[in-house]
């Protein structure tokens, strides 16, 4: 009868003890920018800094990741200047371009066709929930086939998020 | 589907190494505790490694930088670690606050030559969809 008090009652603690757990979890909206690949100009001639593969450069790539659908709106510009540079007596000619290189949902394939440019910066609505990757492309050209002094040379690129 | 791929956002976030982020989205202006000002708490985090210090802002909806007080407006927030506070608002202010930012301030000895700098923006009383 003791025993098999003592076995009832071994029985019984653990299921009342896991009946009273509780866990709770709470999903907030927000967004986060990631840096994940700083870039670098490459110099493939003495005019032209840029940071495309084929020119010796690495793309600069930023992650956004977003907990909920629908709450933010990525904006991503490309440098227009030289934030460190040697005195230039000429003008410098900018390209850049901004794309979609990689996405955790299928349903992101959108973001791409759907891009806002305009001037040197590029919108995408964030409209699924997950991760996306932006590969930023610049392209620096000085004067008229004129070789850039030699120096340090930096640029900005501006990744934001920002609530709809 | 969805679900996957909010699991494989989240825990990427919690791994990363490089993040900037600023939450509530929508926070709440409220009266403050002086007279003719309202205020809202914010938390940003910081897991850029080649960043220590953030710049605070508020702006209209066209991203004009509108007048606002708090302890520091350029914050130390070093690798790894969050900041919060508090920002105040004179009352007439109250309806051009559109939006609360943090931004990126890069040093100038930075290795890189193509750097990336980071704004986030949260936006005040914001509608929830």
């Amino acid at each position: 009868m003791r025993i098999t008090t003592i076995a009832a009652l071994a029985l019984i603690i653990p299921v009342a003890a896991m009946a009273e757990t509780t866990i709770e979890g709470n999903i907030a909206s927000k967004c986060i920018i990631n840096t994940d690949t700083q870039g670098v100009y490459g110099n493939p001639t003495p005019d032209k800094l840029s940071t495309a593969t084929t020119d010796g450069g690495v793309l600069p790539i930023i992650r956004y990741d977003v907990a909920i659908a629908d709450y933010y709106t990525a904006k991503i510009t490309t440098p227009t200047s030289f934030s460190t540079s040697p005195t230039l007596s000429d003008t410098v000619a900018w390209s850049g371009s901004t794309s979609v290189s990689n996405t955790s949902d299928a349903s992101m394939s959108g973001y791409e066709t759907n891009k806002v440019t305009y001037e040197a910066t590029t919108e995408f609505d964030l409209t699924v929930a997950g991760t996306v990757w932006f590969e930023v492309s610049s392209t620096a050209e000085y004067g008229y086939s004129k070789a850039f002094p030699g120096g340090t040379y930096r640029a900005i690129v501006q990744a934001e998020c920002i609530a709809n | 589907m969805r679900t996957l791929a909010l699991m494989v956002g989240l825990i990427t976030a919690a791994s990363s190494v490089a993040a900037h982020e600023l939450t509530p989205t929508y926070p709440k202006l409220m009266p403050s505790y002086v007279d003719g000002l309202v205020s809202a708490k914010m938390r940003m985090f910081n897991a850029r490694q080649d960043i220590d210090y953030y710049e605070i802002g508020v702006f209209t909806k066209d991203m004009v930088a509108i007048p606002f007080a708090t302890t520091n407006q350029i914050i130390k927030v070093p690798h790894g670690t969050s900041y919060e506070f508090e920002i105040f608002i004179r009352n007439r202010d109250r309806p051009a606050a559109v939006y609360i930012c943090t931004m990126s301030k890069l040093r100038s000895d930075k290795a890189q030559n193509a750097i990336i700098s980071s704004k986030v923006c949260s936006k005040f009383d914001g509608e929830l969809q």
